[in-house]
């Protein structure tokens, strides 16, 4: 059975997938489910009950609309009486615009991941930004981006030597955020598209996986024909793209090796078409199965937290898939589905694994591997912020040149500024002491929890036709997406009840909220 | 399909953390009671004086005049006879005594990235793991129960080039280092705040204390069943900038408290400034302090990395160490906290003997300097030195993993004492085989 696993998680490019019945979303979903059943059986593993559907509406809104719904939301969704309201929810986030935002600003955290570590780079970021909006919104298949992205045309021209691309709309960020260096652009389209990482295998054979050097710099001779950003500088001349290049000689080695793809195939060169169209052929095909598994891992661990195989990009012998079934079927169904992303989205959404509550209820639910209950991650910092300017009422305001540059000077930019972190796991997010101090004493929060200045809170309190009962039930509804329990409805009633300004006492109370864990994870 | 066989790395360790049931409980009121007066304690400290980009030996701690590949520069005497350093560092130079200079360093690691995490975490970069910056290490190690600053802050840290290196990696975020920026005012003053530290006006000291009754009410319904790394993250972190809040420590950031006379000696400047609140939260038992040299100005780049125009940079790169590191020596000693104060400089390699064409020099891991000074150092000596033309290691090499042991010692830490990785692997402080170098060690 193993061996049956591993043959499926293929390491081999060259076996051709046998004929895959393309599914519905419901029988994929099940079939996933069937599968996981199977796994927790025989680890003896007991999975947790199924999300509320308090749990449920503000984990949806989070996941598609990159904030938590608004009180008439949840109030609208509780109400419902439909037996197939989570899934009728589901169509109508993807085809809201919140969707294509918080899917833009996941898939460029992805494909530019370094964006934020240096000035220069960051520059690069809204015009990127702009070309996955137009992906997202035209509803592009993910082959037919990932193709746009690879052989998207990059000059590098400009008095200073870098692309003018800050305003552009164009995936070419992915490229000058990588100098234009051959190795830098093959260890990152290795890395976000083929699910491995090639990095150590730059200067010598890989120490323990599968990769030799020569592997490495036959991918890197795809981009053989950029000159690097440093050396054009340093050349002033314009450095135009050598279309026809793919050779590439392997620094301190004094060897030229001609591009291949990662098993050493050799691309067919026969027709007249640029080193990077056929290196986009091979990768964007249906019939590699490293796309594919790579896109549907991905998109499972922006869901769950982790991905099937972890760290998302990192297949390897050394690194196997927790659950390899599972991951071939939804990357077969990907590709039977012209890899349509929504696909993705609606199917695993519609498991039971994805709609389990993440309330433990037994210890064999504690270990993430085994997806035995939904996972408390962290929020991206424009989640957070988003959540905050929902639950707030606080009005964002959008500069109309370019939606896209968020000044510094605003509460946005401020707030996403320190909430940016470097690290990739949402299950290790980490909250710092400044981002601590920020929430508990920092300019925004405070005035979102003054009476004076707090649309929400303002409005509750001067609502005459409330009990303090109901307006406490508005706050939580607010800010956590529920109805307080009743331990905590006793508690924050009777504090209400025996201060002086029930107002104020109100204002202490959504600020609590705010700073919970509760409200900053998802969970 | 079993599970069995889950890889090691999996295992999440749930082990030695029961946050909830000791925290959970009522922890505001505890952590009230737990605030501590500040005071001089006798404890063991580290202020890691970080040089980003990698600063050249030859110009810096092991100059070679008579030879092509020193360049103009030339060497001074120090008050050690017989050891003699580069021109640029002549305040330094009369320290001598308390500074044992490594001329030996060796690795292999020329890419800014891995090799500024080999030095700052003593172990390259290798699959999942994240290893704990030393700092965090140190931190973790040497701080006190109940103090109420963290046990590891960074100055100015430039971080872009390398990220992973200025984490508390597997430690996790209780060991975080608490970052700090300094301000330039138009005038040129530099001041560093923590910011956010004081709720608004209008609250009342009962009011603050009243929010945080009800968070502690919040937090336990929901993580009682939610036993994950980033509520507990979550938690931790909140417990402890309340600590901050309410201790009396914070004023260490208040350097307009400082004699003016002594401002100017360390120099006003991001690095200078920094150097001397360095001095500020030892004092107030903060276990590691780490203050970045990245530019003339504070700014965040790899300063020391001088492809081009390099005794011009490095001159003045040095014109800002010189007097703050100097005068924070200077500084400790008069205070009685330079024998349990370990002071480490250095950066993530060095440059090339090799003068190239821009007058510059570019990576060189093959043979640098660092220099330990301090407690638990016996200072006024030079340990391993190098060829002439400064191209390789002659005598005693020194290798990361046999620096860090030599630190670790230095402060009384057990090299080979370990930590669980994330995974359940016990880490030792100093990578295996480490073997610290006696002769500098009191």
């Amino acid at each position: 059975m193993l061996k049956l696993v591993a043959l499926l998680m293929g390491v081999c490019v060259c076996q051709p997938p046998q004929s895959v019945v393309r599914l519905s979303v419901a029988e994929a979903a099940a079939e996933v489910d069937r599968l996981f059943e199977r796994s927790w059986q025989s680890a003896g593993v007991q999975p947790a009950e199924r999300s509320s559907d308090e749990e449920f509406v503000r984990r949806l809104y989070l996941d598609l609309a990159g904030r938590i719904p608004a009180v008439s939301e949840v109030r609208q969704f509780l109400g419902d009486d439909r037996p197939d309201k989570r899934s009728e929810l589901v169509d109508s986030l993807l085809d809201s615009p919140a969707f294509v935002r918080h899917f833009t600003i996941l898939w460029r955290n992805a494909l530019l991941p370094e964006a934020f570590n240096d000035l220069s780079s960051r520059q690069l970021v809204p015009g990127f930004e702009a070309w996955l909006w137009t992906q997202f919104s035209s509803g592009v298949p993910y082959d037919r981006m990932v193709r746009d992205l690879l052989t998207v045309r990059v000059d590098a021209g400009g008095a200073d030597g870098v692309p003018a691309l800050r305003t552009a709309s164009s995936p070419a960020a992915f490229y000058a955020i990588r100098e234009l260096r051959p190795e830098n652009l093959a260890a990152g389209t290795s890395r976000a598209f083929l699910g491995v990482r090639l990095d150590c295998a730059q200067c010598h054979d890989h120490p323990f996986d599968r990769w030799k050097q020569g592997q490495f710099w036959s991918l890197a001779a795809f981009y053989s024909g950029f000159t690097p950003l440093d050396q054009a500088v340093r050349m002033q001349s314009a450095a135009g793209e050598r279309r026809d290049s793919r050779t590439i000689s392997i620094p301190d080695k004094g060897q030229t090796v001609e591009a291949a793809f990662l098993e050493g195939e050799s691309p067919d060169w026969s027709s007249p078409r640029s080193a990077r169209e056929v290196l986009a052929d091979w990768v964007t095909s249906a019939k590699n199965p490293w796309f594919s598994r790579m896109a549907a891992n991905r998109v499972w661990a922006l869901f769950m937290g982790q991905g099937i195989v972890h760290p998302v990009d990192d297949f390897s012998e050394n690194n196997p898939a927790s659950h390899p079934e599972v991951l071939q079927l939804l990357a077969d169904q990907l590709v039977a589905h012209e890899f349509d992303l929504k696909f993705l989205v609606r199917t695993i959404t519609a498991t039971r694994v994805y709609q389990l509550s993440s309330r433990q209820t037994d210890v064999s639910q504690s270990d993430p591997l085994h997806f035995a209950r939904a996972s408390v991650r962290g929020l991206t910092p424009e989640q957070l912020f988003d959540s905050l300017a929902e639950a707030t009422g606080y009005y964002q305001p959008y500069r109309s040149d370019n939606p896209f540059v968020i000044s510094a000077e605003t509460p946005r930019g401020t707030f996403l500024e320190l909430f940016r972190d470097e690290g990739d796991s949402p299950l290790q997010k980490e909250t710092t002491i400044l981002q601590a101090l920020a929430m508990m004493n920092g300019e925004f929060v405070d005035a979102a929890t003054s009476l004076e200045n707090s649309q929400t809170l303002g409005g509750l309190v001067e609502f005459p036709l409330m009990t303090d009962e109901e307006r406490l039930e508005t706050l939580f509804l607010a800010a956590l997406s529920r109805r307080p329990l009743q331990s905590e409805r006793v508690a924050m009633l009777q504090y209400v009840q025996q201060s002086e300004a029930a107002g104020v006492a109100l204002a202490d109370v959504f600020w609590a909220l705010l700073n919970s864990s509760e409200f900053m994870l998802n969970h | 399909m079993t599970m069995q066989r889950i890889s090691r790395r999996r295992l999440t360790g749930l082990s030695g953390l029961s946050l909830l049931g000791a925290s959970l409980s009522g922890w505001l009121p505890r952590l009230a009671a737990q605030v501590q007066q500040s005071g001089q304690r006798p404890g063991r400290s580290c202020i890691l004086l970080w040089m980003s980009g990698g600063p050249s030996q030859m110009e810096t701690f092991d100059p070679h005049p008579g030879h092509e590949n020193g360049g103009p520069t030339k060497s001074i005497e120090t008050s050690v006879p017989g050891i003699r350093i580069a021109e640029h560092l002549p305040k330094l130079a009369s320290q001598m005594q308390d500074l044992a200079l490594i001329r030996s360093m060796t690795t292999k690691e020329g890419d800014h990235t891995r090799a500024t995490y080999y030095l700052r975490t003593g172990y390259l970069p290798q699959g999942p793991l994240t290893y704990p910056a030393l700092g965090s290490l140190v931190g973790r190690a040497l701080q006190v129960e109940g103090a109420d600053l963290p046990a590891c802050i960074s100055i100015n840290p430039f971080r872009a080039l390398s990220p992973a290196a200025f984490t508390a990696g597997f430690l996790g975020p209780a060991w975080s280092p608490l970052v700090v920026a300094s301000d330039t005012n138009a005038d040129g003053d530099v001041s560093f705040q923590v910011r956010n530290l004081k709720p608004a006006a209008r609250l009342s000291g009962g009011q603050v204390d009243e929010r945080l009754r009800l968070l502690g009410v919040l937090e336990q319904s929901f993580l009682a069943d939610r036993p994950d790394a980033p509520g507990r993250s979550h938690l931790q972190s909140y417990e402890r900038a309340v600590r901050m809040m309410r201790s009396e420590s914070v004023e260490a950031f208040q350097l307009e408290q400082e004699d003016e006379v002594l401002r100017e000696a360390y120099g006003r400047n991001p690095f200078g400034q920094g150097c001397l609140l360095a001095r500020r939260l030892v004092e107030r038992g903060v276990p590691f302090v780490e203050v970045s040299l990245s530019g003339l100005a504070g700014e965040a780049g790899p300063g020391w990395d001088t492809h081009a125009d390099n005794f011009k940079a490095v001159g003045d790169l040095c014109g800002v160490l010189d007097p703050a590191w100097s005068t924070l020596l200077t500084d400790l000693r008069q205070r009685g906290l330079l024998e349990n104060t370990l002071v480490i400089w250095m950066g993530e390699f060095g440059r090339t003997p090799k003068i190239n064409d821009n007058s510059g020099r570019d990576h060189w891991p093959g043979s640098w300097s660092a220099v330990l000074g301090g407690g638990g150092i016996r200072g006024g000596q030079v340990w391993g030195s190098v060829s002439e033309d400064g191209m390789e290691v002659r005598e005693n090499p020194v290798r990361v993993p046999d620096l860090m042991a030599t630190i670790c010692r230095a402060l009384g830490l057990d090299p080979a004492a370990t930590n669980l990785s994330s995974i359940g692997r016990p880490i030792p402080l100093a990578d295996h085989g480490a073997v610290a170098i006696e002769q500098l060690l009191v």
